[in-house]
């Protein structure tokens, strides 16, 4: 579950599109190849992102993930759908 | 050659499914995250591995406090010996071993096995040194009396590796750990798990064969939820060892710090080659080509940019530009030998390389060759991509950085040879650098107190590819720590002054008088 409290390496392993999310926001995850270390929140703190952005970024993490998911279950459906025509 | 990537992992006792903690002999059944290891060279996944929770990271650090109360008692050459049989079954494994260094990182076979003998050289040299753990015996001025320092065990070392370099910097670290009397606990990289379970795997029949105590080589793979700031703030470990990026390291040093620990950082890296009028140029191109591409541009040490004066730029650029365009054929899988540059670890790394070829161009550079990833057949896995040569100036914000991808800045100079070492060393990293020359007054100039600022300085070779037996490591934002040979073998352990009193009086330093 995506919080201002999981860290950088949880977070993009487990959802890895959140790396090119956080780029946008100037928030690089990935130094010498590897997650940076620290939570969500210290990475957007040293950014001086308020806790209302914080907050946001969160919740747009969830939504990304959730719309990301949705996606791939409908063409998983369309795939199946295809089998069956 | 043929590898057969089933039969390597079978030779190295990896499942499907694989236990993440050993404190040695002992492996234990853990219920923390399953870590998939997919393979960079086609995207397929190896096998998973069963990581570790703050329990098993609890058991461990126990394990390793009582095994360090027996272990520093057994004579350093006795540990040696232990360190010899270690590199005598890493010997016997290098096949394999540096196969899958291959499949799981992306480091051509070569490379891999060039991995598996650095750990095989530093068992060496770490045999030798456990019977040169020398200390100093000093003059005391007062009478009848010895002062000495010596040498102790220092405890549990934390070693924290990185994806790129994913056994020989555990071996460099250990390995002199061991013979000095301490315990480890080692953190790998996320990425690259099963290399640093079959390095378990293959040290454990050594440590059960002769008795060495569960707890003195421990493994605990684990993300930095439960391997993070816990681990390096833990004030029974008290040294951290750790390679990464330069904002992991500043975290690792504040936290380790806060605690009064002991912290050995080998960070970032954004080393030059100079080549000067004076260079064997041949030399010097084919050379740097290996320090710009070699591991994919994934070494700390990799050449980043290129300092050329402006007399023999447009020759260097040229020739540069023709030994790309020779590779251009040779990137693909990094098992079969026919290849010379493989894929970077992952498709993150692709995005930040593809956006420094774009960040270069932004601020003014010139792109001369590639850039792009590649795509079709042989590129599946989406992580391969042209070497891209940019020319640039030294104070692009891109070229201030470090790039962990095979992206090389050629930067021109004019007039004397000290205006490259001041281009040179005028970036934040300090790790390692080059020059190509034959005059004998430039390459004394590079390697004099007003030379290169950086912790390695090489003539007439490249950035990458240090031997073990010279200590390692760089300044400034690197970190300034120093692993591997020479005398680095001191901050794995304990430094005592001793001062002895065989005489019948009390004499005081520095000639105090106290007569009750």
């Amino acid at each position: 579950m995506i919080t201002k409290n999981i860290t950088i390496e949880d977070l993009i392993e487990d959802y890895p599109k959140s790396v090119k999310y956080l780029a946008d926001k100037g928030i690089r995850c990935i130094k010498c190849g590897e997650p940076i270390w620290g939570t969500l929140e210290e990475a957007c703190l040293e950014k001086e992102f308020t806790q209302k952005a914080i907050q946001l970024a969160v919740k747009e993490l969830i939504e990304l993930h959730q719309n990301n998911n949705s996606e791939e279950a409908s063409s998983i459906q369309k795939i199946n759908i295809k089998n069956i025509k | 050659m043929t590898i057969n990537i089933k039969s390597v992992l079978k030779n190295l006792g990896l499942s499907e499914m694989n236990q993440g903690v050993s404190t040695g002999a002992d492996w234990f059944d853990t219920d923390g995250k399953v870590n998939i290891s997919s393979s960079p060279v086609d995207g397929k996944v190896i096998a998973s591995v069963k990581t570790a929770t703050l329990e098993d990271y609890e058991t461990v650090v126990k394990k390793a406090q009582e095994a360090f109360k027996e272990w520093r008692l057994v004579p350093a050459p006795q540990r040696g010996e232990i360190v010899r049989l270690i590199g005598n079954a890493l010997r016997e494994a290098k096949d394999d071993l540096g196969a899958l260094v291959s499949y799981e990182m992306g480091k051509i076979f070569q490379e891999g096995l060039g991995e598996v003998q650095e750990m095989i050289d530093i068992c060496d040299f770490a045999v030798g040194q456990s019977r040169l753990i020398n200390g100093v015996a000093l003059q005391s001025e007062r009478p009848l009396h010895r002062l000495s320092e010596q040498y102790q065990p220092l405890g549990i070392v934390g070693i924290v590796t990185s994806y790129n370099f994913p056994v020989a910097v555990w071996a460099w670290n250990s390995a002199l750990a061991a013979i000095a009397g301490d315990v480890v606990i080692w953190k790998p990289s996320s990425k690259t798990p099963l290399t640093a379970i079959a390095t378990q795997k293959i040290i454990q029949k050594v440590l059960k064969d002769n008795n060495v105590p569960e707890g003195v080589f421990n493994l605990v793979v684990g993300r930095s939820s439960v391997m993070g700031d816990n681990f390096l703030g833990d004030k029974r470990i008290p040294l951290i060892s750790l390679t990464g990026s330069t904002s992991v390291g500043r975290r690792a040093g504040r936290i380790v710090g806060d605690r009064l620990g002991r912290a050995l950082l080998e960070l970032g890296g954004n080393n030059a080659v100079i080549i000067t009028p004076n260079a064997d140029i041949p030399m010097a191109v084919m050379s740097t080509v290996f320090g710009t591409v070699g591991t994919a541009g994934q070494r700390c040490t990799s050449t980043r940019r290129v300092i050329v004066h402006a007399d023999v730029y447009n020759q260097v650029r040229d020739a540069f530009v023709g030994a790309y365009e020779k590779l251009a054929d040779k990137i693909g899988s990094p098992l079969d030998e026919k290849f010379l540059v493989g894929p970077l670890i992952d498709e993150h790394s692709v995005a930040l390389f593809e956006e420094a070829v774009s960040k270069v161009q932004e601020e003014g550079g010139k792109i001369l060759f590639g850039g792009q990833k590649l795509e079709g057949a042989g590129f599946e896995s989406g992580n391969y991509v042209m070497p891209c040569i940019a020319e640039a100036k030294n104070h692009f914000e891109i070229v201030q950085e470090e790039t962990f991808a095979p992206i090389v800045y050629l930067i021109k100079y004019d007039g004397d040879v000290q205006n490259a070492i001041d281009i040179q060393n005028d970036v934040p990293q300090g790790l390692s650098s080059a020059i190509f020359t034959l005059n004998m007054r430039e390459a004394e100039a590079f390697i004099s107190q007003s030379g290169s600022d950086c912790g390695i300085a090489n003539v007439n070779l490249g950035t990458s590819g240090a031997e073990i037996g010279g200590a390692f490591g760089g300044e400034k934002e690197t970190g300034g720590g120093r692993e591997s040979g020479s005398d680095a073998w001191k901050v794995y352990m304990r430094r005592q002054t001793n001062t002895i009193n065989y005489g019948a009086d009390l004499p005081l330093a520095q000639g105090i008088k106290f007569d009750i």
